[in-house]
């Protein structure tokens, strides 16, 4: 028996690190009705929504310009974002444990899983920004509404709407991944933990702010800083939630 | 020539004051089937967690094919653990498993997973959450057998499924395992169904290993001794008891440890029956809390 410790370890290299963290972007992808199916289903669905409250607006004669201004104010672009919130807690919550099951380490998980989480970012945001772009030209489809060019949207261009939703959807996903990590890690205390840590920190910056009468000042930077700026603070929050995501996730253990 | 796959020894995973497993030692040899046996909640589960990198273990060494199993690619790439208790994604059809899996293992044999699917009629079309735990069973059977993972792990795979099922289980794992050896782990309380397949067993009771022996020893290494009370007593007065019956003046004790001829002779004298007990009835006599105090005597003289 003891013979076995000076056997060299046969490693099987014939698969590479690439292999192991794409398959696992090819899990994500086994059901594509996950990541593209239902959120575009959703999306379509507010689209329709939108198209019929059009048509009976204008069908009545209604006021269109003050129609399209009135839709800049919905938030039927973002319709699909609770749903991928929930997509980015199952990845983790379930698909974790299953990937665990099937051999993958952790590190290579989350690196797939991140990567999934760029692609299907990077996918919604050029079809945003195009659709944004698609709504412009066309006139609000044709009856002069506006679901895509609305709130942010449409004011800077495509590349800014690009952006834009690129930062906001890796957040989504992101947070809903690691927030995931924490509870498999530390169960339901260290998610509460968390959670009330985060909005204990959110209170505190309210307090201090109110306090130093800094609130006009803040609104002042944060005009400043336009609509790229404070995407990429949203970056920034994503960013953070992928790497604090990735420390957690490494000695996390499936339910 | 055989390797070891597994060794642990003092292996410790606690849940807060909880000890699931409480400082074993074992190792697992290349190419065998062992039988991880015990009762409900004794850490059966626990300890292929732990082998498989799931888990972290409190204390204790563990190395699986030569390191930590824990985040390493190259030794969890050799291993299949499909849990009983195994977490799908939600979206996953049974179809969407089978699918996935050779961008897992690198053995995976999909034609032989298709035969087993035919076997095992398993609805491929259906949502794992809608399928019925014998077909629950039958998805990680089948991962297990078609994976030919070096060390593979089979978690209580019989439960749920029917009769036939089982028999097809056991029919085309010995078919299988004659043609790719690899290191098999099967755990389960059902014990005498799996009793012929073992070639090796440890039984493990609250997290501790109660025995770890070869099948075919263990076949047959206790004896139940049966007739009137005072020649049973008399009969078993030095040996270790694991187990003990009586109907009016008539007793049987189950004693560990084999009967030599002059022993046998001697039942015969006293006018004692001898009967050789089944795994399964070892084990009862070994776990059961009727007989606590006596149990542990059973290991020790073991």
């Amino acid at each position: 028996m003891t013979a076995v410790i000076d056997q060299p370890i046969v490693r099987t290299e014939a698969r590479s690190r690439a292999h192991e963290i794409l398959r696992i972007v090819r899990l994500h992808c086994v059901n594509p009705s996950v990541f593209f199916g239902i959120p575009w289903i959703i999306l379509g669905g507010a689209w329709a929504v939108m198209m019929i409250v059009g048509l009976i607006i204008t069908a009545a004669n209604g006021p269109t310009e003050e129609m399209a201004e009135g839709m800049r104010y919905s938030w039927a672009v973002l319709s699909p974002q609770w749903y991928l919130v929930v997509v980015g807690v199952q990845a983790i919550g379930l698909t974790f444990s299953f990937a665990l099951g099937f051999g993958t380490t952790r590190r290579d998980f989350w690196l797939g899983t991140s990567i999934m989480f760029v692609i299907v970012s990077f996918l919604n945001g050029v079809a945003i920004a195009t659709l944004v772009q698609i709504e412009k030209a066309t006139d609000g489809w044709g009856i002069g509404i506006a679901m895509f060019d609305s709130l942010w949207y449409g004011q800077q261009g495509w590349l800014t709407d690009f952006y834009s939703t690129l930062a906001l959807q890796l957040l989504v996903l992101f947070i809903g991944a690691s927030v995931t990590t924490v509870y498999l890690r530390w169960r339901m205390r260290g998610t509460m933990t968390v959670l009330f840590s985060a909005v204990a920190l959110l209170l505190a910056f309210i307090a201090i702010a109110t306090f130093s009468g800094s609130w006009p000042a803040l609104f002042e930077w944060f005009g400043s800083i336009g609509v790229i700026g404070a995407f990429t603070i949203v970056l920034v929050f994503a960013a953070v939630c992928a790497v604090g995501g990735y420390l957690v996730i490494r000695r996390a253990t499936p339910r | 020539m055989t390797g070891t796959v597994v060794r642990a020894s003092g292996l410790t995973k606690r849940y807060g004051s909880f000890t699931a497993v409480d400082g074993v030692d074992f190792a697992l040899e290349e190419n065998r089937i062992y039988g991880l046996l015990g009762r409900n909640g004794a850490g059966k589960t626990t300890i292929m967690q732990l082998l498989t990198g799931q888990l972290f273990a409190e204390a204790g060494e563990l190395e699986v094919f030569g390191r930590e199993p824990a985040e390493h690619a190259d030794v969890l790439r050799r291993m299949c653990f499909i849990a009983e208790s195994q977490r799908y994604p939600e979206s996953f059809k049974a179809s969407h498993v089978f699918k996935a899996a050779p961008w897992f293992f690198e053995h995976w044999d999909a034609a032989f997973a298709e035969q087993l699917i035919a076997d095992f009629r398993l609805p491929l079309n259906r949502y794992i959450k809608k399928l019925s735990r014998g077909q629950l069973s039958a998805v990680g059977v089948i991962v297990g057998l078609a994976s030919r993972a070096p060390l593979t792990f089979f978690d209580e795979p019989y439960l749920g499924l029917d009769a036939v099922a089982r028999h097809i289980f056991y029919d085309r794992l010995l078919e299988d395992y004659a043609e790719h050896p690899r290191t098999i782990v099967l755990s389960t309380h059902l014990i005498d169904e799996v009793a012929n397949l073992l070639e090796h067993v440890i039984l493990i009771d609250q997290g501790r290993i109660l025995f770890d022996r070869d099948a075919d020893e263990l076949r047959g290494s206790a004896m139940t001794v049966a007739g009137p009370r005072v020649a049973v007593e008399s009969f078993v007065a030095d040996r270790p008891v694991i187990g003990r019956e009586g109907l009016g003046g008539l007793a049987s004790a189950t004693i560990d440890g084999r009967l030599d001829q002059g022993d046998r002779l001697r039942a015969a004298e006293l006018g004692l029956e001898l009967a050789p007990v089944s795994l399964q009835q070892l084990i009862i006599h070994l776990t059961g809390t009727d007989l606590r105090a006596d149990s542990t005597e059973g290991e020790v003289a073991a």
